[in-house]
This record gives C-alpha cells, structure tokens and sequence, in this order.
C-alpha cells in the first residue's frame, strides 16, 4: 500500500515548501508570484510545486497558461490528524506517569515513615 | 539518521516532581512502565523488555472499547540515566511491524529519543520524534534541507491551521 503520509512529510520537510504552501493558504497563485519573496529562480520554484504536487499537497490548473497553484486540503489533514493523534497519546501518558510518579513517592515516604 | 540533528521533529517536554533515577525506572522497568504507559484508559496487557541496543520493548494495550493494540521500541541507544533513542512502530502479537490498523496510511515508524534532565531534584522530561521513512526522495529531502530547517512542524501547522478550518 502506497504509504502517503510519507510523501506528506517528505514534501513538508523542506522549509521553501512549507513557505509555499503558507502563501497557497491565501489563495491561488502563479509561479512568478511565488517566487517573489524568496531568493530563488522561477524554475526552481517549479521543482518544489512539482514534489507538492506529486504529494498531493497542491494542484495545478491546466485551464490557464499561468497554471495557478492551488492547496489541497486532504493530505495536509491527515498529517495534522496523525500529529495529533500521536501528541495526545504522549501527553497522555505523561499525565498518568505524573500521577504514577506521585502515587510512589508517597508510599515510599509512608514507609519510610514506620521504619 | 541521527535524532540529535534531525530537525525535523516533534517534541513534548515535562517537568516531573520526582528524582531522575525514579523517572528512569519508569521508563526502563517493564512492571513500571506498564502502570503508566498509553493514553487515558486504556489498560497494558503485554509488557516485555530487552533493555539494550537492538533490543526491543513489545507491548499491548486494551482501549476501554476492547481493543488490543499491539506496539513495540527497537532500542538504537540507550545511556543511563539521560537518553534513549528508540524507534517505534505498532505491532502484533508476534512482534512484527504493522501499520495502524485504523489508519493503514500512517506512518510505518517514528524515530524517537527520551532525554532525562536533573533540574534540582526534579527532572525534565522530553520526547522527540519523527516520522521514520526511507524513501530515496525524503533521503535527499533530509540531506538538502539540513541547518536550513529552523522552523519547525509546529509553525507550519499553526500557519495552515486557519485554512485547514476554513476547508473542513
């Protein structure tokens, strides 16, 4: 089975992309504006649309000859989903073991106690 | 792949009101760890430790609902009482790698690392970890994006946030 959140995370790793897709939040664009705030070439911005792309993370129209890129909600939920889930699982745990960590401590002081 | 320099990570830091050592055991004694370990009601029913490099933690947890799930550590270091690197992954009874049987797309491991700090006598706690893949793209993703990657996860997501609620 194709594992996505792979390419997911693979696509989200590099910093110019993550900034991409911030500036896609806002709505649709061309390349030529994406390019602007970053100290990069056109082409080079193509190259990182083309790995959003094949991650799923971005779609690109075809109708105009600008061809606007556009988010794509799916994958980037299902990243976020995983986060979470992953995060509430540790900070979960963490609770318990505090609780833990004080339910021992207290007997230890209590037998420490009638000694 | 190193957790130490690998930035693209996750981290959860606490502070416990409890000695390093004792916060140590909890982690590395099978019978502690048992008493704490997994999300909010659920109940460790399986809980064996190999503690050394190459050695595995294999565990299972009932969910209040009935059910069993199945996960494991391979131990990559282990350095008493301040670090353990580990990669997690969910399993079966039998010990194998599986993917999450309710969500077969997620990641199949997660490179993670512990690190036990004394801060008087209490000690912070922090856990890291990433998600471990090795295809040949996010190898070179990896290699290109190292020392650039200041930002991490977190920033991201909270950028996307408003947007991933306004396509709900």
């Amino acid at each position: 089975m194709a594992d996505h959140l792979s390419a997911t995370f693979a696509a989200l790793a590099d910093p110019t992309r993550r900034a991409i897709l911030a500036r896609l939040a806002l709505g649709e664009t061309s390349v030529t504006e994406l390019a602007k705030p970053f100290r990069i070439s056109a082409p080079a911005v193509s190259k990182h649309l083309k790995v959003l792309e094949r991650a799923g993370l971005i779609a690109r129209s075809r109708e105009a000859q600008w061809r606007p890129a556009r988010l794509e909600a799916g994958p980037l939920k299902d990243a976020a989903q995983w986060i979470e889930h992953y995060r509430r699982f540790w900070e979960e745990s963490l609770d318990r073991l505090e609780t833990y960590l004080k339910t021992i401590q207290t007997k230890e002081k209590k037998r420490g106690r009638t000694k | 792949m190193d957790a130490r320099n690998n930035t693209q990570e996750f981290v959860i830091s606490r502070v416990f009101d409890a000695p390093r050592d004792l916060v140590w055991q909890a982690f590395t004694d099978p019978e502690r760890m048992k008493q704490w370990w997994g999300p909010k009601g659920v109940t460790v029913v399986h809980s064996k430790m190999d503690l050394r490099p190459g050695g595995t933690y294999h565990y299972a947890m009932r969910t209040p609902d009935g059910t069993v799930m199945w996960g494991k550590f391979v131990y990559r270091e282990i350095t008493p009482p301040s670090r353990i690197v580990f990669v997690n992954s969910f399993s079966d009874e039998a010990g194998g790698v599986t993917r999450h049987p309710m969500a077969p797309n997620w990641p199949l491991q997660m490179l993670s690392a512990f690190t036990f700090e004394a801060e008087g006598a209490k000690t912070r706690f922090t856990v890291k970890w990433s998600p471990l893949n090795a295809t040949d793209e996010e190898k070179a993703t990896f290699a290109a994006g190292h020392g650039s990657m200041q930002q991490g996860w977190s920033g991201t997501l909270e950028q996307l946030e408003a947007y991933l609620a306004k396509a709900a």
